[in-house]
């Protein structure tokens, strides 16, 4: 045990005073989080609550329709709205000087043309910014519009079916505007995701964690290619020591270095992870499963050198599938496929945690990391060691 | 052959020799601009609705008219549907039972249960699925009224077919001012993707293959070659070279990958081809600084994939610059990404011409130069440091 721990020593003082340790373990993740965030933050508010937004409009007053199109995106509930009147000719160029979600141009005669059963169209610019906000008008404005049409289609049909012609007004009215037969009644969701910023952290965070603990294990390739494994050989050393000590040396790594990033980028970015607890479960658990992953790597090369390629490969195929750049969606096998990634279980997690989930909460991701370090384990004792070979 | 292009053809058969360098150049880019396509090309961003419930003609009216308004409508299980919400696999589910199909089909009112996922998309989505209800609800409200009003059942349902088929509803014209959503019409759903995959990749595959020239510094190769009628100006020359010859097949490659397998249209081809030689230019000189101010080959490669990355997210290769807020726009053209994405997008959406594209053709030069002015008097300092 002694020996293991002096090895475990040794190790991480060497790689300590290895500039590219803290290359790839610290600066580049924390940098590209830096980046990221400042580029997806263009993307939207990192929030899912509506934004206030102005509408740029232009109605006749005496229009009676149009005035009850202007009332329903006025009276929003889900929104703040601020409606700006302008004459037709400046809604467009307003909308885009003022920066507002949406410009709405409700033609001469709207009321008559709707009523009558003629056809009659409404214009809506979109704003330059505030996609979601502008999505969300829009369909209101489709949704009166609709509510018009059915009254319109209404009075038409009754007058075909030869009601009397002063009573058709009335049953417009009531078809459009009378007591709604569906409702929605909104409740919640659990939330087992990330902020955006969120997601940048912790997936950065994974991803390099990949790269952190490859180097343990270069060191025992390193240790192979420079004859001093076969000294440490030479030794009452088992063989099995020298591989726990280098594992050892790649997990210390990796969960020193996956704290350090996420503590520093919820300090830095604002975000919170949750529960201490959880969060240091998920951090041992995907450790485990990366570390257990560059033993089979170590299996399958016979130098430093491809090990850092196949290493590479591996951190960037499953950082990225597991969303460590941007969320990953797949239905059916691909799906399933996703969840197995243990850095996208780590983020699921995380997300978990984050949104208040307690240990019991997370044992899924956890399962999915540690079932995959097993899955390593056991491939790297029954793959043929390539390096031995040489 | 001049030693200048004896050295630059050893550098790229060493590279193309090299397997190690099969995957992260040729392969992994492809791969990414096929994923990105999938997730964020042009047409994927549809809105995804799921209803769970028992099959029932209420089932069908909102689901044929959610499909009606663009939406992804899945049917599937509550919990199926609870778990997607809150993994973001979809943005509202509509939760029906019993009870809403029964009193739907009777005519009485009913509360469908509608829950949204929690993610900003969701809000634009439950509203169209507010409206898509609504108008669900309308068309029984409309029968509703024309039976209250003495037509009877039999008759309301023909009459109100043969209004529908007659009188014109207001429909809503849909313009845009311009802005950054007409930027992106009629671009094809891998064409962004490539453009800006393409310049990340020539540029971090040059920045880490700056690793190989401290390692021929490092192993002696400079020296060796330097021992023979070579001089230095011939060596810093042919290193370039080198380093942009491997950039050029590396960005060739992509290109012609993409168009072959994902139909990515590059506009005209040997405007783009201007545009890659002079990115090209520029990696390899920042490949050559690279190599030469660093004397770990290790650590160069760390900064390398850092520097690389980081460049190409402020240069628009992550997000197109034309989401950035105003001042991380303006720091963007401090990277030759930008530049080189500007006269790319100008090529493949405006086709641009030549003259369009001087200006940013200009600045690429002006940089290549300035940094291989440097990387080369850096390099030859290099060589007389100890390592």
């Amino acid at each position: 045990m002694h020996g293991l721990w002096t090895m475990v020593a040794n190790d991480l003082r060497q790689r300590t005073r290895d500039k590219s340790v803290f290359i790839f373990s610290l600066i580049v993740p924390l940098s590209l989080m830096g980046v990221l965030s400042l580029v997806f933050g263009g993307l939207g508010e990192d929030t899912v609550d509506l934004q206030p937004a102005m509408v740029v409009a232009s109605a006749d007053d005496a229009d009676q329709l149009g005035a009850a199109l202007l009332g329903a995106v006025d009276s929003l509930q889900i929104m703040d709205v601020t409606i700006k009147r302008v004459p037709a000719a400046d809604v467009r160029s307003e909308t885009e000087a003022s920066g507002a979600a949406l410009g709405i141009v409700i033609p001469q005669g709207f009321s008559d043309a709707v009523l009558s059963g003629q056809a009659a169209s409404v214009q809506l610019v979109e704003g330059n910014g505030a996609a979601l906000e502008t999505g969300v008008l829009i369909s209101v404005v489709q949704g009166a519009l609709d509510q018009f049409g059915a009254g319109t289609v209404t009075a038409a049909a009754g007058a075909m079916s030869g009601l009397p012609h002063q009573d058709l007004p009335a049953l417009a009215r009531q078809a459009a505007a009378g007591l709604p037969l569906l409702t929605l009644t909104e409740g919640q969701a659990a939330a087992e995701q990330l902020s955006l910023r969120g997601t940048l952290v912790a997936g950065q965070a994974g991803l390099f964690l990949m790269f952190t603990v490859g180097f343990g294990v270069l060191g025992l390739l390193a240790e192979r290619e420079q004859g001093t494994l076969a000294r440490l050989r030479s030794m009452p050393i088992t063989g099995g020591t020298v591989i726990t000590a280098n594992a050892c040396t790649g997990f210390i790594l990796g969960v020193v270095a996956t704290t350090v990033l996420l503590a520093a980028g919820s300090q830095l970015f604002g975000v919170s992870f949750g529960s201490p607890i959880v969060v240091a479960v998920l951090i041992l658990s995907v450790a485990t499963a990366a570390t257990s992953l560059t033993f089979v790597v170590a299996r399958l090369v016979r130098t430093a050198e491809q090990a850092n390629v196949a290493q590479s490969i591996l951190a960037m195929v499953l950082g990225i599938a597991g969303g460590a750049f941007f969320p990953v969606q797949g239905t059916g096998f691909a799906a399933t496929l996703l969840d197995l990634n243990p850095i996208g279980a780590f983020i699921r997690g995380l997300g978990i945690s984050a949104g208040g989930g307690s240990l019991g909460d997370v044992t899924g991701p956890v399962a999915v990391m540690l079932a995959f370090a097993a899955a390593g384990v056991v491939l790297s004792r029954v793959l043929p060691d390539r390096g031995a070979q040489v | 052959m001049s030693a200048m292009t004896a050295i630059a053809a050893v550098e790229l058969r060493r590279f193309l020799r090299d397997r190690s360098n099969i995957f992260f150049v040729f392969i992994f880019p492809l791969m990414l601009i096929l994923l990105l396509g999938s997730q964020f090309g042009a047409g994927s961003g549809q809105a995804r609705v799921a209803i769970s419930g028992p099959g029932s003609a209420l089932a069908q009216a909102l689901t044929a008219e959610l499909k009606a308004s663009g939406i992804d409508v899945t049917a599937t299980s509550a919990d199926a549907a609870r778990t997607d919400l809150s993994r973001g696999r979809t943005d509202v589910g509509l939760f029906l039972d019993d009870a809403d199909a029964e009193a739907f089909d009777a005519g009485k009112p009913a509360e469908l249960d509608v829950v949204m996922a929690p993610q900003s998309s969701g809000q634009a989505v439950l509203q169209q699925v507010r409206t898509a209800v609504q108008s669900v609800g309308l068309e029984r409200a409309q029968l509703a009224a024309l039976t209250g009003a003495g037509v009877p059942g039999e008759q309301a349902r023909p009459a109100l077919d043969q209004a529908v088929a007659q009188v014109a509803v207001p429909t809503v014209e849909i313009v845009d001012t311009g802005g950054v959503g007409q930027e992106f019409r009629g671009l094809g759903r891998f064409d962004l993707g490539a453009s800006q995959q393409l310049l990340l990749f020539v540029f971090l595959s040059s920045l880490t293959g700056a690793a190989t020239l401290i390692q021929a510094r490092r192993f002696g190769v400079v020296g060796r070659v330097m021992s023979a009628p070579v001089s230095s100006g011939q060596i810093v020359a042919g290193q370039a070279l080198g380093r942009f010859a491997i950039a050029f097949v590396q960005g060739g490659f992509i290109m012609a990958g993409t168009a072959l397998l994902f139909g990515v249209d590059w506009g005209s081809l040997w405007l783009s081809g201007l545009v890659l030689v002079l990115f090209c230019a520029v990696s390899a000189a920042a490949a050559m600084m690279v190599g030469s101010v660093m004397d770990n080959d290790s650590a160069a490669s760390g900064v390398g994939v850092g520097g690389g990355l980081v460049l190409g997210g402020l240069g628009g290769c992550m997000v197109p610059p034309e989401f950035f807020p105003e001042t991380l726009a303006a720091i963007s053209f401090l990277t030759p990404h930008r530049w080189a994405y500007e006269a790319l997008a100008d090529i493949q959406r405006h086709e641009g011409t030549l003259a369009d594209i001087l200006p940013q053709l200009a600045v690429l030069a002006g940089m290549a130069a300035a940094l291989l002015l440097l990387g080369a008097w850096l390099l030859r300092r290099s060589l007389n440091r100890a390592l």
